[in-house]
């Protein structure tokens, strides 16, 4: 899977939480979870299952710490899948 | 300093699912999850749990300037409506209140009784309702008053000469605030 496939997977998943259609229409590596798309925290939870879900991946305490932004969360599952 | 949290208890109920599977166990310690398993209503107990840690998280890093997400870390006790929160090092009290449609929680590094402004939003769309926030927010302070938010994304008070501690939240169709 190249960045691009990884990027749109991502955002396929991360759509149903946003509260800014802007921000997720320009969404790039930069882009923040909570600053940027105004995702809930409650649903970032959410999110990190429907990753687990979605790549058949477990993600622990110390990978969800950082799961902030596009770019943690493609290294994150990107890691994972090479393990 | 202070952090708070409110959970408009419908949004709860529509964007988010507690019972699916991993979801208590990502979020919630083993003495947590037994609050909720022996709670009365477990819904209620889950969100209460959950704005106890935000509004710790939100204190927690006025003190300590970092962002993360680790909310299980944030260990909750509770005795009524009185909660504490430990994290590493830090601790601190929660007061808490839940009514029918909303749960509010107040973080503080003492005792206090719980001070935050509850409002239910007159606009629509979540950048509309933003703004209705900080529009209460300003007219309770006088226009002086700015709000500004931080690296870490830790809102502040500043009138021109003095910064002030404050805490926003917002969801659903409320939104609260704090000044410290």
């Amino acid at each position: 899977m190249n960045k691009e496939e990884l990027i749109a997977k991502l955002k396929t998943i991360i759509a149903p939480y946003i509260q800014d259609e802007k921000a997720f229409k320009n969404l790039s590596e930069d882009t923040d979870f909570v600053k940027d798309l105004k995702i809930n925290s409650a649903n970032l939870v959410d999110i990190i299952l429907d990753i687990e879900d979605e790549f058949n991946i477990r993600l622990e305490n110390e990978d969800m710490e950082k799961m902030l932004d596009v770019k943690s969360a493609m290294s994150i599952v990107t890691s994972k899948l090479a393990d | 300093m202070v952090g708070n949290d409110i959970i408009d208890l419908n949004e709860a109920s529509r964007a988010s699912n507690w019972q699916r599977p991993r979801f208590l166990d990502k979020l919630f310690s083993e003495q947590e999850q037994a609050y909720i398993n022996s709670a009365e209503n477990a819904f209620k107990m889950v969100w209460r749990l959950w704005s106890m840690k935000e509004a710790s998280y939100k204190l927690y890093t006025q003190i300590a300037p970092i962002r993360f997400y680790n909310p299980k870390a944030f260990q909750c006790t509770i005795n009524k409506d009185l909660g504490t929160v430990k994290y590493k090092n830090f601790y601190c009290f929660v007061q808490s209140k839940i009514t029918s449609n909303y749960i509010i929680s107040e973080a503080r590094l003492k005792k206090q009784k719980l001070n935050s402004e509850i409002i239910e939003f007159v606009s629509l769309g979540y950048s509309r309702q933003s703004d209705e926030l900080k529009a209460k927010l300003i007219d309770s302070l006088g226009s002086k008053f700015r709000l500004e938010k931080n690296v870490f994304d830790v809102p502040i008070l500043s009138n021109g000469k003095e910064l002030f501690h404050v805490s926003l939240s917002h969801h659903g169709r409320y939104g609260s605030y704090v000044r410290a």
